[in-house]
């Protein structure tokens, strides 16, 4: 076993480029999850882990192997994906055995392999289906278990559970990160849903546009993200950004006063600050109502433990915010609102982001 | 459809019911003819349904015709060809959907441009080729021609790019050699497609006439159809219509019970490429 | 049947399949050059030099037992257009293509638009119409010389019992081709009749559900949703009868050998005894040529017909 590492890799089909000079580390042992809008060449980026996309340029090393150059059933991963790819002529059986076999393993241990995975995954009595007489939680299952007894030093997934519907799908985040205990070898994830993210990861890698833009744990990707992107893109609901008008140094910190006269005098260090238009970026939950600018109220979204709030300020920009419990707020309704400086973020005109606290 | 049947309907179903008649009724009347002593049917034809029938037609056959060995031709041609066809156009297939190598572009449009070339257009060049190579009336002359089948090709590349991609990955990370891939992968799952091309190049090469008739030109390297056409030239002077009928009853018998068991897949076979 | 099957072979109507995309499994490798390379050979050994062969033997004086006589530029060409009988031939091949084509059409829609239901009859009824078209052509002649034989044959039994006189296509100079016209669509109507089928099965059941819902009639929906839905499959079939027929020969061969008076004798059975009969290598050669011309502008006019009516 051993940790994955990426150096300088590139990836351009004719003259598009989809991955650009990226480089990234994962430890062994890692949940890392690639997360990141469709086409931002984070399936590419697992692909050429797994062998079936060639690099343009770099080096991908796994344990202490440079794997880029070899086959992919060379390379010590084993791949689950998105549509599970089992093969439809084969029995559940050979599905699991095939790649065993393939490397002339004895039937005795592919069988004593198949029967472990199986016991791991509660799958031993659909053994001799076919992959058309299962359920597409079953099929998931029987994917992973292919993947399991070849004993990869690294796992990857390709969106495995964008197939199944919620309910499955919230089940099968929860016995994956179990699987993740059981079976702690380097897990490689893809996903555009941050759901899946948050929960499954130990670290978070989000992608946009074939670049990183950040890597974390969850929680630091979520309280401190490093760019404007990944602050819009991590999240429910989305955080709201406000252009800010002006920049007031109080002391050592800044206070952002936005479009509307809305004051915010926040915990970040003034100096740090460049030259040029700020953006102010503040969660939802970090808006306190009343006091503060006025504002209409529009939407009123009852998600029940909370209510959600989309408003308009006076300049016309919009701000959505939520408060604990049911609200008796109705579209129409007037509010005045305040975004907590202590929490608030703001974001340089390329995107770079700037927090209170220790900042880089 | 729903609501009551009208009048229209009723016609409707007359006129499909008087066409499928004239579909049958020429079929019918051979086989009656083929149980006919030929020296009645000399005289008249008219007496189908009433004594004496016999069976010599068909006994005849297996004494004095050469039905036999043209049958054999014909098996020979049509079982090589079709077996052939399929090893050949898999891999092209295959090849051309889900493989990259230098040329194939190329290899590719030329594929689409000899698809567009009718027989006729090659078949006097095609001829002299094969003279000049002495190998007319052999069965290497009667099956080589139609190995080169670009629409083969064309349904099978069809067939291989429907596959999900993914499976065959999957294969590549169990450490499947490419051709390992192929075979125990993509093949297995393609044999849909084996079956409708199968068919096709079967019923094509068991009823095909022209090549036959300008290749094979000695008799015992006839095929059936080039046979029954032999028989045909001296129609007139025939006095054997009894055993002429029963000759062509016996030579339509085989792809009609293959019709009447493979239905479905014959007609997906002769209407399905085209349909695409 | 093998003419039904040639249809899907020649048939530059049939939709062209999109060209292979760059992208596959795997990396690219000299060695997947292998899969294709049998293919490749015989297409090239046994297609692309035949049809280069073919072209300059057509402007040779090439004869299978004077030998070659070297170049004689357009000179096959010239007398080709000159050649009596090969006008004849083209104007036979014209009037067959334009006899047959309008009929497959019409009588393959009426059969699909009338046994497109669920019922076991329907069932029965289209393997009888597609059952013919699996025969071989000298089986089917074979049958139909006998329909067609004076005194003894059956259209002249039936048309005795109706008390008609009997009418003697094959010997009649103006009936010649009709006896071949009606061959041609016993034998091979299983095809369009099947594209129609399929082509009705294509059509969403919603879009009747809906025409019911605005009182559409049993006629309105027919002319108003069925036949419009059916508009790229008339084309379709029109433009893959029409290669199919311009290749006429086996049936003219066989039941009227061309006759009486050359009324019947189709361009393909012109190259046949031109080219082995007579062993006119380069006149025959040519011949083809101007055959395969022919289908070409055929199948051009008509797609471009339908592609005008499509924006009309």
């Amino acid at each position: 076993m051993g940790g994955l590492v990426l150096r300088n890799v590139s990836k351009r089909f004719g003259p598009v480029g989809v991955i650009d000079d990226l480089s990234l580390e994962v430890g062994e042992g890692e949940f890392a999850v690639f997360l990141g809008p469709s086409g931002c060449g984070k399936s590419t980026l697992l692909r050429m882990v797994a062998g079936l996309e060639t690099l343009s340029a770099g080096e991908i090393h796994l344990g202490r192997r440079r794997i880029d150059a070899l086959a992919p059933g060379e390379r010590g991963v084993a791949m689950v994906f998105q549509h599970y790819a089992l093969y439809p002529h084969m029995t559940v059986r050979q599905n699991m055995g095939f790649g065993l076999r393939n490397v002339g393993m004895p039937a005795t241990e592919v069988e004593a392999k198949i029967a472990q995975a199986a016991a791991l995954l509660e799958i031993g009595d659909l053994l001799d289906r076919r992959p058309a007489q299962l359920s597409g939680g079953q099929r998931q299952r029987v994917a992973i278990g292919r993947a399991i007894v070849k004993q990869p030093e690294a796992f990857l997934f390709d969106e495995p559970l964008s197939n199944l519907d919620a309910a499955l799908r919230a089940r099968t985040r929860v016995e994956l990160a179990r699987l993740h205990q059981q079976v702690p070898s380097t897990m490689v994830f893809v996903t555009h849903d941050q759901m899946e993210a948050m929960t499954l990861a130990t670290r978070i890698v989000v992608m946009n546009a074939g670049r990183i833009e950040q890597v974390g744990t969850p929680i630091e990707v979520y309280r401190r993200p490093a760019t404007r992107f990944v602050a819009g893109f991590i999240g429910t609901p989305a955080m709201n950004f406000l252009p800010v008008a002006a920049v007031e140094a109080e002391g050592a910190r800044a206070t952002a006063v936005l479009a509307d006269g809305m004051r915010v005098p926040t915990a970040i260090p003034a100096t740090r600050l460049p030259a040029g238009p700020l953006t102010l970026g503040v969660r939802a939950e970090h808006v306190v109502a009343g006091q503060g600018s006025p504002a209409v109220v529009e939407v009123v979204e009852h998600l029940g433990e909370r209510t959600l709030i989309h408003a308009r300020l006076q300049d016309g920009s919009a701000l959505v915010y939520a408060e604990p419990g049911d609200s008796a707020l109705r579209a129409g309704d007037a509010a005045t609102l305040q975004a907590d400086g202590s929490a608030v973020h703001l974001f340089d005109g390329a995107g770079r982001a700037y927090h209170a606290g220790l900042n880089p | 459809m729903h609501g009551r049947r009208t009048l229209g309907d009723h016609l409707v179903l007359a006129a499909v019911v008087l066409l499928a008649a004239i579909w049958v009724a020429p079929i019918a009347w051979i086989v009656g003819l083929s149980f006919k002593p030929n020296d009645e049917l000399m005289r008249s034809t008219g007496h189908l349904l009433s004594p004496p029938f016999t069976l010599k037609n068909y006994a005849d056959i297996l004494g004095a015709s050469s039905v036999f060995a043209w049958m054999l031709n014909s098996a020979v041609v049509a079982v090589g060809q079709t077996v052939l066809t399929l090893a050949v156009a898999s891999a092209a297939g295959y090849g051309f959907a889900r493989t990259s190598f230098p040329g194939k572009p190329v290899l590719f449009a030329l594929t689409l441009a000899a698809f567009a070339v009718p027989e006729q257009a090659i078949i006097v060049p095609l001829h002299t080729l094969f003279a000049e190579a002495d190998l007319h009336n052999t069965y290497a002359a009667l099956i080589l021609p139609r190995l080169a089948f670009p629409f083969g090709v064309l349904l099978m590349t069809q067939y291989f790019k429907a596959i999900p991609a993914e499976i065959e990955e999957a294969a590549l990370l169990d450490n499947a050699s490419r051709f390992k891939v192929f075979w125990r992968i993509a093949l297995p799952l393609s044999l849909p497609a084996q079956a409708t091309l199968g068919i096709y190049t079967f019923l094509h090469a068991w009823n095909d006439y022209f090549w036959p008739l300008v290749s094979a030109t000695k008799p015992e390297m006839y095929t059936l159809t080039v046979g029954l056409a032999s028989m045909q030239t001296n129609f007139a002077q025939t006095e054997g219509i009894g055993f002429l009928m029963a000759q062509a009853v016996f030579a339509g018998l085989p792809v009609l019970v293959l019709y009447l068991f493979f239905q479905r897949h014959i007609v997906t076979a002769v209407a399905g490429g085209a349909a695409k | 049947m093998s003419g039904a099957a040639d249809v899907l072979a020649p048939g530059a109507a049939a939709r062209p399949v999109a060209a292979a995309s760059a992208a596959g499994v795997g990396r690219p490798s000299l060695l997947n050059l292998l899969f294709v390379l049998p293919y490749v050979m015989l297409m090239l050994g046994l297609v692309a030099v035949p049809v280069g062969f073919g072209l300059w033997l057509s402007f040779q004086d090439y004869d299978m037992l004077g030998g070659w006589n070297g170049s004689v530029g357009l000179a096959n060409y010239v007398n080709l257009l000159s050649d009596r009988i090969f006008q004849g031939a083209v104007r036979n091949t014209l009037l067959f293509v334009a006899m047959t084509v309008p009929a497959f059409v019409g009588l393959g829609l009426f059969l699909a638009l009338a046994l497109n239901d669920g019922l076991r009859r329907s069932a029965v009824l289209r393997s009888v119409f597609f059952g013919s078209s699996v025969l071989s052509v000298t089986v089917v002649t074979l049958i139909w010389r006998l329909v067609y034989m004076p005194e003894r044959g059956l259209l002249g039994t039936v048309l005795g019992a109706f008390g008609l006189p009997e009418v003697n296509l094959v010997a009649d100079e103006r009936l010649a081709l009709l006896s071949v016209v009606i061959v041609t669509l016993w034998w091979i109507i299983g095809l369009p009749m099947t594209l129609f089928l399929a082509a009705l099965q294509q059509i969403p059941r919603e879009i009747y559900e809906a025409a019911a819902l605005d009182n559409a009639g049993r006629a309105r929906t027919l002319w108003s949703i069925t036949l419009p839905s059916l508009k790229r499959t008339i084309l379709l079939v029109a433009v893959i009868e029409a290669i199919l027929q311009f290749q006429i020969f086996g049936q003219v061969l066989l039941i009227t050998g061309g006759g009486p008076n050359n009324a019947s004798r189709p361009v393909v059975q012109f190259i046949y005894e031109a080219g082995f009969r007579d062993w006119q290598l380069g006149f025959a050669a040519a011949a083809s040529q101007v055959l395969f011309l022919l289908m070409l502008l055929a199948a051009l006019g008509q797609l471009w017909l339908g592609r005008r009516q499509d924006r009309g």
